[in-house]
């Protein structure tokens, strides 16, 4: 079997198809790989979840409207049934697994890849779609007794309802496996939330999955005052958002009807408050602080790109630290923590 | 995947063996209450008293059709085998399964020992890795719960640790301890196979492929773990004549999606003879309304036809069913004028339909109450916020549509209960 990278013709055409919505072209090109003999999860690690990491770059540099970001997830997902395809003739030699995602995870796209990369290694998969309630899963479990749980989750929204995932699988005995960018870039996050185990892709999946026990004990109960605090947040949500965006003079200067659509900065403002505030509760259920200064980074790297104004991020840390006032955990871990390192800055500027 | 193995110090201590006993039983009783699958519970079971209570053991349960057991356990965690009950009639297992009785082996280590394991261990594998623990004593315990022995835990200590009679004791209350989450889970799963047959004739279908054209569907029901409710969307026809039609059952959960069943029955059969929109509706109304439900239904049926040009001439009717949307190529949209009464509450009811074209990039999304009418924190999600939403997916694939659609609401919901939620969508095009 070749090595994706020595092909890099197929990858800048895919690129290029799945920029301008090709699906036809997009799929074509992920069928001749598979016939050349490229190695199926590599065609999705390398090709497919590689090209859609570009897309989010673009989607953050300003160059991509959310129904172009749309339109490729969907490219990607045409992409990805040809690879299940492919491999639907190899034999089941492992167990059972369910693969998820949390509530909130609209992004059905990364758990359909691990879906089939388990697949192609011999596991019986099972796909729920995108944003699976607690209730749904626990149906599953009882009805298929899998092996094990897959969980992934890109955005941090769906770490609380991961967390529930990980209560109700192991409350059953049965180990639970979890990835995706929002748990960073080690297994942190992973074990605070008393997952069974942690992968970073999908090879990392297929390696985890073999190692993980038959039946793992209850997951431990999480810190209580984070937690609660956390809980209390998460049910605050909504209303704290409106405040936010009232008091934002972000959002008041950019409502102008005939802006730009595609650099528009109102288009992110409640992106970054949504996003800001789940990072706020990714760090109280898992206490992994450096969720904060990425979230910052992330933050501050979108409104430079969208042009506001630099004072609109000192701006956000104000308004973002008067809301906290019934949140005392949150409150410091925002004033210590929701920061962009000095050193990440010049990073980006050398990098430039 | 192997159970982790530990030969733990033997305890000489009998308060201590009494305190240990208590805490096994204890454990037992809260580990298996978390699931409610026969193979999980049980594997539970072999993991909590592995090495506690025995060196090696293997659980004998109901199998999944009458007259058949299935055998779980021994090394290899992912192991179970099913045996036919009476195979195994003349062994002395069936005499615990008969009578839920205790039975307590030693075991010769001679050549003899493999059939004596046997008689208690009906797999050849299972019998062939119990003898090579060197077995001193092995115990059998019938599992009883609500009157009946529904299987029997069978268990193995290694020489020179044979089971005391404290031990039996403690073994006896961990089996009955078991025995009840595992009667429940076997008869969930006997309930659970029940519903999973039905349920699969009641699941949305996948979708054809049109030529000309790409479809696409999303569902969610309000009972959204259950996967059926009284929404449901189906795409018939072949070559260039298809008929799409969504509807809503009033009501909602398994009552609804059980007449849900019966409705798209009889829209298949009814264009299956004639795919005019308004003669299908008719038909559906006069079974409905002869059946004498107390529950009507709302349908909104789309008639497509690809002419010379690759456009689709489309006759839409409904039923009392929200009305169709048009999302043109270039971000125009318009509501399809159609209405009528919902069908199976009067006997006459004369369904009229309108036509309307599809050209190149254009999408008609057809849709149930549960999107305009789910309840946010801000009042009903409302038809006018699904027009506002629609432009800027002009052009987009319909499967975009649907899920940009689906977050919308689901996000506007923000957690709180819904009604069943269906969406069919079409765009003029490959």
């Amino acid at each position: 079997m070749r090595r994706v990278d020595e092909r890099r013709k197929p990858l800048e055409a895919y690129d290029a198809a799945l920029a301008s919505g090709d699906t036809e072209t997009v799929t074509s090109i992920v069928d001749g790989l598979l016939r050349d003999g490229q190695e199926p999860v590599s065609v999705l690690t390398d090709v497919v979840a590689a090209a859609q990491r570009e897309i989010g770059r673009r989607w953050q540099r300003g160059e991509f409207t959310v129904a172009q970001e749309h339109a490729a997830t969907a490219t990607a997902v045409a992409a990805t049934r040809v690879v299940s395809n492919h491999i639907r003739q190899v034999p089941l030699t492992r167990g059972r697994v369910l693969v998820a995602c949390a509530e909130r995870e609209w992004h059905a796209l990364p758990a359909m890849m691990i879906e089939c990369a388990l697949r192609a290694h011999g596991w019986d998969t099972t796909l729920l779609g995108a944003s699976t309630n607690p209730l749904r899963l626990n149906q599953y479990l009882n009805d298929l007794g899998p092996d094990a749980v897959a969980v992934s989750c890109s955005v941090l929204g769906s770490l609380p309802t991961c967390r529930r995932f990980i209560e109700a699988t192991t409350a059953s005995g049965t180990p639970i496996l979890v990835g995706g960018p929002a748990f960073g870039v080690d297994d942190v996050r992973a074990v605070a939330l008393g997952a069974t185990a942690w992968a970073s892709d999908a090879h990392g999946a297929i390696v985890a999955m073999d190692g993980l026990p038959a039946v793992v004990s209850p997951a431990a109960p999480l810190p209580g005052e984070r937690t609660a605090e956390q809980a209390a947040l998460e049910s605050d949500h909504r209303r704290l958002v409106a405040r936010l965006r009232e008091r934002w003079s972000l959002v008041a200067a950019a409502t102008t009807p005939d802006a730009d659509c595609l650099n528009s900065v109102v288009d992110v403002a409640d992106d970054v408050l949504h996003q800001t505030l789940h990072a706020v509760e990714a760090a109280l259920l898992t206490g992994d602080h450096r969720v904060l200064p990425e979230t910052a980074w992330w933050v501050d790297d979108l409104l430079g790109t969208r042009g506001a104004d630099p004072r609109m991020m000192v701006e956000l840390v104000e308004i973002l630290t008067a809301a906290m006032r019934d949140y005392p955990v949150a409150a410091s871990m925002l004033a210590t923590h929701f920061v962009v390192p000095d050193d990440w800055r010049r990073e980006a500027t050398v990098g430039e | 995947m192997a159970f982790n193995q530990t030969v733990p110090c033997q305890p000489s201590d009998p308060a201590a063996d009494l305190r240990a006993g208590d805490q096994l039983v204890e454990d037992v009783g809260v580990g298996l209450s978390g699931s409610l699958n026969l193979r999980r519970t049980a594997l539970r079971l072999l993991t909590m008293i592995r090495p506690r209570l025995a060196d090696w053991a293997m659980v004998v349960l109901p199998g999944d059709r009458p007259g058949a057991l299935t055998i779980v356990g021994g090394d290899d965690a992912g192991f179970h085998a099913v045996i036919s009950a009476s195979g195994i009639a003349d062994l002395e297992l069936s005499r615990v399964l008969r009578t839920g009785g205790t039975e307590l082996r030693h075991v010769m280590m001679d050549s003899d020992a493999e059939a004596d394991l046997a008689n208690m261990i009906p797999h050849p594998r299972l019998a062939a890795e119990a003898a090579t623990m060197r077995p001193a004593d092995l115990l059998a315990v019938g599992l009883t719960a609500r009157g009946t022995t529904i299987g029997a835990l069978v268990m193995i200590r290694s020489e020179g640790r044979g089971f005391n009679p404290q031990d039996v004791t403690v073994a006896e209350r961990v089996a009955t301890r078991a025995a009840m989450p595992l009667d429940s889970a076997r008869l969930y799963e006997e309930r659970g196979r029940i519903a999973t047959v039905l349920q699969r004739s009641l699941r949305p279908p996948s979708l054809p492929s049109v030529g000309g054209a790409r479809l696409a569907a999303r569902y969610r029901p309000a009972a959204e773990h259950l996967d059926i409710g009284g929404d449901f969307y189906d795409v018939h026809g072949r070559g260039d004549d298809w008929l799409l039609s969504v509807g809503d059952v009033s009501g909602k959960g398994v009552e609804a999606a059980a007449l849900t069943g019966r409705t798209r029955q009889s829209i298949r059969t009814a264009c299956h003879f004639d795919r005019r929109p308004e003669v299908v509706l008719d038909a559906l109304n006069t079974v409905l309304f002869d059946e004498h439900t107390k529950d009507f239904v709302t349908v909104v049926c789309a008639r497509m036809r690809r002419d010379a040009d690759g456009r689709f001439v489309v006759d839409v009717a409904s039923a009392g069913h929200p009305a169709p949307i048009v999302l043109r190529a270039d971000g125009r949209v318009e509501s399809v004028g159609v209405g009528g009464t919902a069908v199976g509450m009067v006997a006459e009811v004369q369904y009229r339909s309108v036509t309307i074209v599809l050209e190149s990039g254009d999408t008609m999304l057809m849709f149930t109450d549960g999107v305009d009418e789910a309840m946010g924190a801000d009042g009903l999600y409302g038809v006018d916020r699904l027009l506002a939403l629609l432009p800027r997916y002009a052009g987009a694939d319909p499967e975009v549509l649907c899920e940009a659609i689906e977050q919308d609401v689901l996000e506007y919901l923000d957690g709180r209960q819904h009604d069943d939620i269906a969406l069919l969508a079409v765009t003029c095009g490959e």
